[in-house]
């Protein structure tokens, strides 16, 4: 069963110049225990759709969706109170600049141990204290601190950015999500750092069986990681699948582009050449083109671009274009008629 | 700490020399002779004068002049109020406490009214309440505080009578000068009254403690309220909604403390414009205070008075500075340095 499942998810902003959709119709779904990652440009909304996902997101944003289920609960029909409390029992998030997520003038200790539950308590009141401390030293040392008292005592200006991280993970884990939302959980960390936290991460996954949806813009380095990949251009659904379908098959010239940029897996490129990449730029959000996103950037792209490309499923593999990249001859009368009309 | 207490320290020193030097040329820049407006003797004989000469150095450099002036003022020895010729230093210690207690008094009353209604405001964000708290606050900051002070005799002390409207305290009871500071020299005197006293000498400050408050009150909330929209708007925040936190927890633990800590940076600055606002209430309700003394002797072209008066006046809120500053870095942990990591 899914875990999480979100149909046609669409996030409005409200600007002087009427609504702009930030996100268009976006679908995740998040299998129980597996490690999903949404992969995008920056701007290409992964960060809104997180915390759509957990409800933080400012009143100016508006949230729409098809379906939104959690373990198998219409969270459309629940009120937003009874939402709020069943998403954040059982999802949490971590954030990117971990330093700035933490509150400046209160010591770590202080946010940890407000961060668990009274209800995981067990004991009367005056046992409560002592309870709380020893469950916050306990968080620590999950997420690999040892010195604890050192950690309990500082404020987050006195931590590095690393240990921050560790911290904003601890947090997320008093709670005992379920899913564990991770949002560049190491941007502007050097790479040594970079990878303690993604394998801290992993084992969180394969010893509690928490499911992790990791964002990030790294495609290559996400890999290691995940079981599975959704890509996302400028809010739009672009290609979802397994990790070794994205990378080693990618059916979307976006998810194309993404792939060949990356130098692993270009390594027969001869050294000194240039790395393949799409020409422009993201576009800003109040000239959107219309129809697929990627139209204008998109070698591919032919009249009927103009038009939003419905999503497609190649056993498990989807994809949201027109002309999708297809290895085998074979399954070219499956795509739709318009498809085979424009294929070369 | 002690690093940052030195510099403080060094800052007050600096300002101080500063200060004394635009006191000391004021001698010479007002009409009449320099001596005479340094020491305030105006009817002095020749002998005396000769004496004065030679006490402020007047026959030396002007180097010279300004340490024999300094001398004088770190002695405590501000000259003599041209107007009354009675030592400026006791007229000071006598009236500065009332002042100290007024201006105390409504910056606690700003903060109390302002802060909590500039929060209230930020959280209503954009909804009813917040535009009239933000009216309001503009309404509050236009009235002239003479003419709300004027008005406020008018309505309680005359119309409704509540509330007397000139002096510290009723001339019936009787007490003790001990700090200056009436509500203490009160509580420490043992006069049998003791109570019936207090509380006539709060009734008294009640209305001049209002109309001094009024404008710091509405730039409290201005402020209050643009630092707690900015703070709402933080992303620790955000993190602390994603870990379940209820708005209330969210607000009271994490929000308030860091919208105090850049508030209270702004409690110094304003504590001057308070002042002057003081200075002027004190003129309307006959308050005995430092201010209504300064106007006065203005008026009187007490020089001597005017020089040692605005010294003294710019030294307290100096003071008043420095105390800020510390209660800011003893809130902020970002302030206090030692940094380790990273």
């Amino acid at each position: 069963m899914n875990l999480l499942d979100i149909r046609n998810l669409s996030i409005e902003l409200d600007t002087p110049s009427g609504r702009v959709l930030a996100v268009d119709r976006v679908s995740l779904s998040i299998k129980e225990g597996e490690v999903r990652g949404l992969v995008g440009e920056s701007g290409s909304g992964k960060s809104l759709l997180a915390q759509a996902i957990i409800g933080v997101l400012e009143d100016k944003w508006h949230v729409h969706a098809d379906r939104f289920h959690w373990r198998g609960i219409d969270l459309l029909r629940l009120s937003i109170d009874e939402r709020k409390a069943l998403l954040c029992r059982d999802i949490a998030m971590i954030f990117q600049e971990p330093m700035s997520c933490l509150d400046p003038t209160t010591l770590i200790g202080e946010q940890l141990s407000e961060a668990i539950n009274t209800s995981q308590l067990t004991g009367y009141f005056w046992q409560r204290k002592k309870q709380r401390k020893e469950a916050v030293i306990k968080l620590l040392h999950k997420v690999g601190i040892k010195k604890h008292d050192q950690c309990i005592n500082s404020y987050p200006h006195q931590l590095t950015e690393a240990i921050c991280q560790r911290v904003m993970i601890a947090i997320a884990l008093a709670g005992r999500p379920i899913l564990l939302i991770a949002d560049e959980p190491t941007a502007a960390m050097e790479s040594t750092t970079q990878g303690q936290i993604f394998r801290l991460l992993a084992n969180l996954n394969q010893l509690k069986n928490m499911s992790i949806l990791l964002i990030s813009h790294d495609l290559e380095n996400l890999t290691h990681w995940t079981n599975t990949i959704t890509v996302m251009y400028s809010g739009q659904f672009v290609e979802a699948g397994s990790t070794e379908q994205i990378f080693n098959k990618p059916m979307h010239p976006y998810t194309r582009a993404l792939v060949d940029s990356s130098t692993k897996a270009n390594l027969q490129l001869p050294s000194k050449s240039r790395l393949m990449t799409l020409p422009g730029s993201i576009p800003v959000l109040q000239h959107l083109p219309i129809g697929c996103r990627l139209g204008p950037r998109c070698p591919r792209a032919q009249q009927s671009c103009v038009s939003a490309p419905k999503v497609s499923n190649f056993h498990g593999h989807k994809v949201s274009c027109h002309f999708p990249l297809l290895r085998e001859p074979g399954k070219k009368e499956s795509i739709k008629h318009k498809t085979v009309k424009g294929k070369r | 700490m002690l690093t940052f207490t030195l510099r403080r320290l060094s800052l007050f020193i600096f300002t101080m020399l500063v200060l004394t030097l635009l006191s000391f040329s004021l001698s010479f820049l007002f009409p009449g002779d320099t001596v005479i407006n340094h020491s305030g003797q105006i009817n002095a004989s020749t002998t005396e004068l000769a004496h004065l000469n030679q006490v402020y150095q007047m026959d030396k450099n002007i180097f010279h002049q300004y340490l024999a002036y300094l001398s004088h003022i770190l002695n405590g020895d501000f000259g003599q109020s041209m107007a009354s010729q009675s030592p400026i230093s006791n007229e000071i210690r006598k009236l500065l406490p009332a002042t100290i207690e007024l201006s105390l008094v409504a910056l606690l009353i700003a903060m109390l009214v302002g802060i909590p209604l500039g929060f209230i405001a930020a959280i209503k964000h954009n909804k009813t309440s917040d535009n009239v708290i933000l009216s309001l606050a503009m309404l509050g900051y236009s009235i002239p505080v003479f003419w709300l002070g004027l008005l406020a005799i008018l309505v309680f002390s005359i119309g409704l009578g509540w509330l007397p409207s000139a002096g510290q305290i009723s001339l019936l009871f009787e007490i003790e000068f001990v700090t200056g500071i009436q509500f203490f020299d009160i509580l420490l005197s043992d006069s049998p009254y003791k109570w019936q006293a207090f509380r006539d000498a709060s009734a008294h400050m009640i209305l001049p403690a209002c109309v001094v408050a009024l404008a710091p009150a509405t730039i409290f909330i201005r402020l209050s309220r643009a630092s707690m929209i900015e703070v709402l708007a933080a992303s620790y925040i955000r993190a602390a909604r994603a870990k379940g936190l209820s708005f209330q927890q969210i607000i009271f633990r994490h929000a308030i403390r860091n919208a105090l800590i850049q508030i209270i940076r702004h409690v110094g600055l304003q504590f001057a414009n308070l002042v002057t606002i003081a200075m002027v209430t004190e003129v309307i309700f006959s308050w005995p205070g430092i201010g209504r003394w300064l106007i006065d002797s203005i008026y009187q072209r007490d020089y001597t008075a005017i020089q040692s008066g605005l010294l003294v006046l710019s030294c307290f809120i100096f003071i008043v500075h420095i105390l800020t500053d510390f209660i800011y870095a003893a809130l902020n942990p970002l302030a206090r340095g030692n940094k380790h990591g990273s």
